[in-house]
């Protein structure tokens, strides 16, 4: 069951992120907007982009590793697979905890899209703790 | 390989395709905007703070907010543009649309209000742009827009009165208002002879106008 769970939230994951990346790429012009203001500062502020790649990117790529790593799971349960998924969802969680420092003490606005990323990113995480553990024991 | 393990793929790679297939496509076809607007909005020319003549040809209407980066951004560009638009043909109207994220582009535009009714306007303003990162970061700017007055000769305690009293809050709440009627959903937005401009950047605005003029 909590592999279905994962493998829900990391598509649910997957369309916020896909569409933060759209977001990204509209080329509008420099405005501050009547609503989304926190999303168009984050996204015009300097940590937007890590090595010239937008974030969204990344994020994308974390949500479909977990999936991925999830059907294989779901095929054949492994310890050491369900070890490398939370591995994943550590570095996943760990990277939204940072954003999150940012936009909060950093660049001083919140962008919902990435909150929401974040909010099923700590969820992954910890049913990836709970997974673990159950097939440690 | 398991049955639900076939479905699961299925349901991925689907997922990948619909939504990344969405994001390119649709991220790329929005990139072209016209310029111009093909609808002509009624703005009230009889309002707001302007450069130029009356009876020019081509109106622009800029509503903005003090504190708004992209204002401050586009306000170099509007100086091109009034500075090479110097005749009767052209005229240049600031309008006050203080966005509720800015908290205090209210106080920054009853300061420059206050502004006006001294001659100051454009003094004020484009001493306010310069320094809008001075002073976004305040607590509370009045002190610091109270001695900027200061520096082109005006009372203290009159910008102090016009900004904890909110004396022309009226008037930016009217320009507010027109703002809205008109569908101002972001700060810049120009109006040009009543028609909102779409601008990718700011440089369009000069071409926009260069096009107006010839007609």
């Amino acid at each position: 069951m909590s592999n279905r769970i994962i493998f829900i939230l990391s598509l649910l994951g997957l369309i916020v992120t896909a569409f933060l990346a759209f977001e990204y790429i509209q080329t509008g012009p420099i405005v501050c907007p009547i609503t989304g203001a926190g999303c168009e500062l984050v996204r015009k502020s300097s940590y937007s982009k890590i090595l010239g790649i937008d974030l969204p990117y990344f994020g994308i790529l974390f949500y479909i590793a977990v999936a991925t790593i999830t059907i294989w799971l779901i095929q054949k349960s492994d310890k050491l697979v369900s070890g490398l998924r939370l591995l994943v969802s550590i570095i996943g969680f760990a990277f939204g905890v940072y954003l999150t420092f940012l936009e909060a003490f950093v660049i001083h606005a919140w962008c919902i899209w990435c909150l929401t990323s974040f909010i099923i990113s700590g969820f992954i995480f910890l049913i990836c703790i709970e997974e673990f553990r159950r097939k440690s024991i | 390989m398991k049955t639900e393990t076939k479905i699961l793929i299925g349901v991925l790679i689907s997922c990948l395709v619909l939504v990344l297939g969405a994001v390119f496509f649709l991220g790329r076809s929005e990139n072209g905007g016209n310029l111009g607007n093909t609808q002509t909005l009624n703005i009230d020319y009889s309002k707001g703070e302007k450069i130029g003549s009356d009876s020019a040809k081509v109106k622009l209407v800029e509503f903005s907010d003090l504190q708004c980066p992209a204002c401050k951004a586009a306000e170099p560009i509007v100086k091109q543009v009034v500075e090479k638009n110097k005749d009767n043909s052209f005229q240049f109207i600031y309008r006050h649309f203080p966005l509720t994220q800015h908290i205090h582009s209210r106080k920054a535009a009853n300061f420059v209000e206050y502004a006006q009714t001294q001659g100051k306007f454009w003094e004020v303003h484009d001493k306010l742009f310069e320094t809008q990162d001075s002073w976004s970061t305040l607590s509370d700017p009045s002190d610091y827009f109270v001695n900027l007055g200061a520096q082109f000769g005006l009372d203290k305690d009159k910008i102090k009165e016009a900004i904890s009293k909110g004396e022309f809050d009226q008037k930016i709440n009217d320009d507010l208002a027109e703002g809205n009627r008109v569908g101002v959903d972001a700060t810049p937005t120009f109006y040009m002879n009543g028609k909102k401009l779409n601008l990718q950047n700011f440089t369009d605005l000069k071409l926009a106008i260069a096009e107006e003029l010839k007609k």
